[in-house]
């Protein structure tokens, strides 16, 4: 009883994370139709810039995530500005096949930069993780860990803050609009560039956030952005791109896979359950599982 | 017809020039050559499959890794090893039909899928390989690599050639599929899958022939990578750089074309041996080629050797690749 709390715990909080990046990287495709592969990497690179400020310059929390949050609202108006819009003024075979090289270049270019950056001036064996612990939790007479529920509360909190945006504000109805049809939206007088630049600056900061959450619980170590764009890719392709609910499910899901996976089988089998997972899903429903918008 | 002919005269002053250039050499530029000319089979394989079939093939490598580590772990073998002077051809032959075999058995499914789905589902291969590997020790040696014994080990001067015959046998495919039938077959897939079938092609038969043709060169530059390395490791064989490379350079150069990926080698090889083994760059190689590749995809998607001022100068051995591009 007492493992299958903790597992659950743990598998639901690291499931949460996994939502956060996914939803982000789901609103960048469905609004520009830009497959950004380097989404992953944003996220290792946001813990990376945390871990630095709070780790080695002992800067409060307080004003070290605001500096993230600037440092990245200005990166993601950088990435839309110089990546996203060049590619989205392409046909949509260019636009895929270029998105997909583009990103994935860049993603390369930034994770080696940051590793071995990180490698010659701060460690040599590198692996961000806050080391704060809070006092945990005992609940039926099973320790929960206070990490993971503060994350998963932080996680919850922030999903609800996404379906509010989505629902009530007119830059979350007009993100909307634009993901179900791009000639609608401009009918009715939406500038597409207002619309988008912003909806990938927050996709860029909630990613970042997400970086900063995952290493309040779990090591990340910075060469891991490419498979975590593959954890957002398995989850948009079991759930489509535009249902929050349906993203909050498969995150879940991947993440109970992943934590009781490596609880039986050792925890160097995860990354294989994730890719397994996403290979075998992609064999066995390719299409119709993204929704409109991309294929 | 006088095009023709002096593309061949280039091509045969190409091959004196490059047999006889070892003897100018000096062992570490000879080691640039070498690892050179495995680059270009990988890119010229590539290129089948992103050039003429229209797929992006984000795993280009994992052939590569397939046959290395097939023909290193049959070394080892005691059995093999009995067998004397046949120990590495029979090796060979058998770490290059492992790679067929491995190639025939993933088509199958990976072909269900088109466009992103397919260049998603390759990425994702490259990274299950390389967790696989990593996760069985016991049969691959792990994150630790895996030895070849010393006897089998080749010198460079004679990889040189054995790549250099490889790299020929690669370029000599794509530009036997720039004039035959079956890459016209290819092409047409490319341009529109749906028509292709509709006039009597086998789409499924064709992807599957040019993915297994693109998997026999790769696995035996593994092969001979391997040996004269004598060692790999899941970074040597199964690094992402294996498959990140081949795509980048046929990019760079001009997808579809035969010569293309020759000259994104050669521009590629160059800007890697002088900024780092001359020049030495303080940053890692990766980053200048994510941001090359990312350029590239912005802002040149067609290649070098598309744009106009090149066409002009090629168009005699260019195969022609005007018309709409396929939708996915």
């Amino acid at each position: 009883m007492a493992l299958v709390l903790q597992l659950l715990v743990a598998g639901v909080s690291l499931g949460g994370i996994y939502a956060l990046f996914s939803f982000s990287f789901s609103l960048v495709i469905s609004t520009t139709m830009v497959l950004n592969i380097a989404h992953g990497v944003f996220v290792v690179w946001g813990a990376g810039i945390a871990a630095v400020l709070l780790l080695r310059l002992k800067l409060s929390p307080f004003f070290a995530v605001p500096m993230v949050v600037l440092f990245f609202v200005g990166f993601g108006f950088l990435f839309y500005w110089g990546i996203a819009r060049t590619l989205m003024k392409r046909g949509s075979h260019f636009l895929l096949s270029g998105s997909i090289l583009a990103t994935y270049g860049l993603a390369l270019a930034m994770e080696s930069g940051l590793g071995t950056a990180w490698m010659t001036f701060v460690d040599a064996s590198p692996t961000f993780l806050l080391p704060f612990t809070l006092p945990s939790l005992k609940i039926l007479g099973t320790s929960l860990s206070g990490n993971r529920l503060v994350i998963l509360c932080l996680v919850v909190l922030m999903i609800l803050g996404f379906y509010l945006f989505l629902r009530k504000t007119f830059l979350g109805r007009s993100a909307r609009a634009m993901a179900q049809s791009i000639d609608g939206f401009l009918i009715i007088g939406l500038n597409p560039d207002r619309t988008a630049s912003l909806v990938v600056i927050l996709a860029v900061v909630v990613a970042a956030l997400a970086g900063i959450l995952y290493i309040l619980a779990i090591p990340l170590n910075p060469f891991e952005g490419l498979p975590l764009t593959l954890k957002a890719l398995t989850v948009i392709i079991l759930a489509g791109v535009e249902s929050l609910p349906g993203i909050l499910a498969a995150s879940v899901l991947l993440g109970l896979a992943e934590v009781i996976g490596s609880y039986f089988l050792g925890s160097v089998w995860a990354p294989v359950i994730g890719y397994g997972i996403l290979f075998l899903v992609l064999l066995i429903r390719p299409t119709g599982l993204f929704g409109k918008g991309i294929a | 017809m006088r095009e023709k002919r002096l593309g061949w005269a280039l091509v045969l002053g190409a091959v004196v020039f490059l047999t006889l250039l070892p003897r100018f050499l000096s062992s570490s530029m000879l080691m640039v050559f070498f690892s050179g000319f495995l680059w270009l089979v990988l890119a010229e394989n590539y290129d089948i499959l992103g050039g003429f079939l229209g797929y992006i093939h984000l795993a280009q490598g994992t052939f590569f890794g397939v046959g290395a580590y097939t023909a290193t772990l049959l070394l080892k073998l005691p059995a093999i090893q009995s067998t004397g002077p046949f120990a590495i051809p029979i090796v060979s032959l058998a770490a290059i039909l492992l790679t067929g075999l491995f190639a025939a058995a993933i088509s199958t499914p990976l072909f269900r899928l088109r466009g992103l789905y397919f260049a998603v589902a390759t990425l994702v291969l490259v990274f299950l390989l390389r967790s696989l590997v990593m996760n069985l020790p016991s049969l691959t040696g792990g994150t630790y690599g895996a030895f070849i014994p010393r006897q089998y080990y080749q010198s460079t001067l004679v990889s040189y050639y054995y790549g250099l015959v490889l790299a020929f046998i690669s370029v000599g495919i794509n530009y036997y599929l720039s004039q035959n039938k079956r890459g016209l077959c290819f092409i047409a897939i490319r341009e529109d899958e749906k028509v292709a079938g509709s006039l009597g092609l086998n789409a499924t038969r064709q992807k599957t022939i040019a993915y297994i043709l693109s998997s026999l060169p790769s696995g035996a530059a593994g092969i001979i990578f391997a040996l004269n390395s004598g060692f790999i490791d899941t970074l040597i064989a199964l690094g992402i750089e294996r498959s990140l490379l081949p795509p980048l350079m046929a990019l760079l150069g001009g997808t579809g074309l035969v010569f293309g990926p020759v000259l994104g080698v050669i521009i590629l090889r160059l800007m890697d041996v002088v900024l780092f083994h001359y020049v030495h760059l303080p940053v890692p190689s990766m980053v200048l080629f994510g941001i090359v590749l990312m350029l590239v995809a912005l802002f040149i998607p067609g290649g070098l050797l598309k744009s106009h001022w090149a066409q002009k100068i090629t168009k005699g051995w260019a195969v022609k690749t005007k018309g709409k591009q396929k939708e996915i």
